[in-house]
């Protein structure tokens, strides 16, 4: 195996006396499309903003194709890609402008920004929208071209921060068709969710995070262990809830 | 209904009581703030008594109150979840007794009170005898009820529009008219008063015309039932009470089609034009884009823009009328540079999570003065012209439009004073923001209004000290020619600006470089 494309080494992050993150480490080969998974308030979206250099770390290390995201910040931002979990943008910009602002700050000649702003519009299904103030937006098409402004600088490691939240299938089916496309040229995808049939869907490697640590990594199939990754991550995770007491009222049965 | 939506209203506002720090102190100000203004009004009222304009003076205070009732919830919608019938419309309500129901409501809580305490000063100032004051009493509750409806109309009539992001923007640019006529009230009118060309005689003949609107209608019915005639008076409330009873049915029928009409939060036209500015001034040139097409789409950003001008013109329109008019040019210049510095003194922080895209490209010093100096382009561009004009305009009011210019070399100091701060204090100082109930101007969230008060502060004192080498240079010069005067105070407060601004750019780039995380965290607080 050659040198991975995200590396994770000791990882910690502390809010006053709550560990948001204690101590992960994470191994993501070139051209995977990797999985971050966990309950609500796990880690993931902490562990995401501390590898995209948002979150300055308590403590550990993290590589980008080899270079430390916290030693040399404008050398790891530089093949980046990023689209938080709340995706809020420049909403008084229209779609495109948005996207040829997103590649000139990427360091894009003007002309090029604005070729690839159409292109990519075009394949997120925003063409007919892309004059529209983004003010104006649903959030799926949001979601989209958010990931166009991730995507403009050709990024080789792309971090999604719950990507298909509030997305309806049509758009949903367009940013997974775009990822898949985009990990078969070599590049990397790390994505964040809740939703275990999307990741046993398009990934090919999954992480486990709860309370901060990575409870289980491997493939897919390592990871589920024969079950399905819904039913091994609640093993892992554990279920809060029996369901049985209370609601006697609740269905169609009861007055 | 009716009971039930009272009940929602009271136990809103006792809960506005359990709320943060921020709303329980914005709630109990709020309170405090209409019971003054209810003691005001009356107050006022009452001393009209023997007045010579006193139904005159009557008619134009009931004015104002129906219009601000119109006004302050159109600004408001969004803010008050009772405004809008779409949060009510997925309930098995029927139209009439609903409607019923939200008039109780808004006539619910304390501002609405503090109407009827302070109108029925009328009962004091304007009515004699056991009749007249029946009459006033009820005059005055008709005119409250009146005004509830007429706001309840016109919200829920544009209640479509006022949902769509278009509507909005509009309807928070009303308060730039507000803000002009409460600033000339506060600050012009008492100077006027007190050198005696503005007193209760001036008003004299004003409700011509007004009489014959509602308000006017109320006001006359308690002139007419004190003098003696009762026909007139109960006709005239008789004629108020039908106004109401139409626009009522107005807001019913309006009520019924809103809660079955669709959204059109989605429906917008297509911006002009395809390109972003400026495409061959690398990253500075990308941020004075971005900068540049929010200040011209971003109804904050107008907002900001028109307050500096109206500053400018109220703080100095009263001295710029007398022989001391210089002063006044000075004051005007010197506000509306401080003012363009205290708007934009946390970019970052008004910038909110989509600062996010910056920060991923933001690296190093060299970057972050493109960010800054991008930033000042962009306010520049606007500011000048817009400082400079209405420092032209005051001089030309004042009868010496060439001292326009000396206006200018202040309005230039300021305005370079205001940038450098505002990158310094951008950098150093900033705060996350969010909306707030009954304004579209955002406030700091709970933890840092010290902060947010303490960067005014600091912000208005340091414009005002390093304007003060051109402001002496203004006043010290006052004997030279002008041929000479002028250009070199021009040039010499051009040239000092820019260094100022560039000082600014490279100490707010110094002390941002390595904060780069820190921003975005401050900046993905902001909620807007």
């Amino acid at each position: 195996m050659g040198q991975p494309a995200i590396e994770v080494r000791g990882l910690r992050k502390s809010f006053g006396d709550k560990h948001a993150v204690a101590g992960i480490n994470l191994e993501i080969a070139a051209g995977s499309l990797a999985g971050l998974v966990g309950p609500n308030g796990a880690g993931k979206t902490t562990s995401l903003s501390m590898m995209t250099g948002l979150l300055r770390p308590d403590g550990g290390q993290i590589l980008i194709e080899g270079r430390d995201v916290w030693a040399d910040p404008p050398a790891a931002k530089a093949i980046i890609g990023v689209v938080p979990a709340e995706v809020r943008l420049f909403e008084r910009l229209s779609g495109e402008e948005l996207l040829e602002y997103s590649g000139r700050l990427r360091g894009l000649p003007a002309a090029e920004a604005r070729d690839r702003s159409a292109q990519l519009l075009g394949v997120l299904d925003l063409a007919a929208d892309a004059r529209r103030l983004v003010a104006d937006y649903s959030t799926g098409m949001r979601k989209k071209v958010a990931l166009g402004c991730a995507l403009i600088h050709n990024p080789s490691v792309l971090f999604l921060d719950e990507p298909l939240e509030g997305v309806d299938p049509v758009s949903a089916d367009v940013i997974r068709q775009l990822l898949t496309r985009y990990t078969h040229s070599g590049s990397t995808v790390l994505f964040s969710s809740h939703v275990m049939e999307l990741v046993e869907q398009v990934c090919d490697h999954v992480s486990v995070i709860d309370k901060g640590e990575i409870v289980a990594t491997g493939t897919i199939d390592e990871v589920r262990g024969g079950k399905t990754l819904q039913r091994a991550f609640i093993d892992l995770v554990g279920s809060k809830s029996t369901g049985e007491e209370g609601l006697t009222w609740l269905g169609s049965s009861s007055s | 209904m009716a009971r039930l939506l009272v009940q929602l209203k009271l136990r809103l506002l006792r809960n506005a009581l359990r709320a943060s720090n921020g709303a329980k102190v914005g709630f109990i100000v709020s309170t405090v703030l209409a019971l003054a203004v209810a003691a005001l009004v009356f107050i006022v009222l009452a001393l009209l008594r023997g007045n010579g304009a006193s139904v005159d003076l009557t008619t134009v205070i009931f004015t104002v109150f129906a219009f601000g009732w119109l006004i302050v919830p159109l600004i408001t919608f969004g803010l008050d979840g009772t405004l809008d019938p779409a949060t009510l419309a997925l309930y098995p309500l029927r139209t009439r007794p609903l409607a019923v129901g939200l008039l109780a409501a808004s006539a619910t809580g304390p501002w609405p009170l503090a109407n009827v305490i302070g109108l029925l000063g009328v009962t004091v100032g304007l009515a004699s005898g056991g009749f007249g004051v029946l009459i006033a009493v009820l005059a005055v509750l008709l005119q409250v009820m009146f005004c509830i409806t007429l706001a309840r109309f016109v919200t829920t009539a544009l209640a479509g529009m006022l949902r769509s992001r278009r509507g909005r923007d509009f309807a928070v640019l009303l308060i730039l008219p507000i803000f002009a006529l409460y600033e000339g009230f506060i600050q012009i009118v008492p100077r006027l008063a007190a050198s005696g060309r503005l007193t209760a005689a001036s008003f004299a003949g004003l409700d011509t015309w007004l009489r014959w609107i509602p308000p006017g209608l109320a006001a006359h019915a308690i002139q007419d039932a004190s003098d003696g005639h009762p026909g007139t008076a109960l006709a005239r409330l008789g004629l108020l009470a039908g106004v109401i009873v139409v626009l009522g049915w107005l807001w019913v029928r309006a009520l019924g089609r809103a809660l079955v009409t669709a959204d059109t939060t989605t429906q917008s036209a297509a911006v002009h034009g395809t390109a972003l500015p400026f495409g061959r001034f690398g990253l500075r040139g990308t941020v004075a884009a971005r900068f540049w097409i929010y200040q011209r789409r971003d109804p904050l950003s107008l907002i900001y823009w028109g307050i500096i001008a109206i500053i400018m013109v109220v703080a100095s329109i009263s001295t710029v009328l007398t022989p001391r008019y210089m002063v006044g040019l000075i004051i005007g210049g010197f506000l509306g540079g401080a003012f363009v510095g205290n708007f934009h003194a946390n970019a970052i922080g008004l910038s909110g999570p989509a600062f996010g895209l910056e920060a991923m490209a933001l690296n190093g010093r060299r970057s972050m003065r493109a960010y800054f100096s991008g930033q000042n382009l962009a306010m520049g561009v606007i500011a000048v012209p817009l400082l400079t004009a209405v420092s032209f305009g005051l001089a030309a009011v004042a009868g010496h439009p060439l001292d326009g210019f000396l206006a200018m070399a202040v309005d230039l100091v300021g305005i370079g004073a205001g940038l450098a701060l505002a990158n310094i204090f951008t950098a150093a100082f900033p705060y996350p923001v969010e909306k707030r109930s009954g304004t579209p101007t955002p406030r700091p969230i709970d933890g840092y209004m010290g902060l947010s008060a303490g960067v005014v502060f600091l912000s208005m004192i340091a414009v005002l000290v390093a304007a003060l080498p051109v402001i002496f240079g203004v006043i010290l010069t006052d004997t030279a020619p002008a041929a000479v005067r002028m250009p070199v105070l021009v040039l010499g407060a051009a040239v000092y600006g820019l260094a100022l601004t560039w000082a600014g750019v490279v100490i707010a780039a110094q002390v941002a470089e390595r904060k780069v995380p820190e921003l975005y965290q401050i900046a993905v607080r902001t909620r807007l």
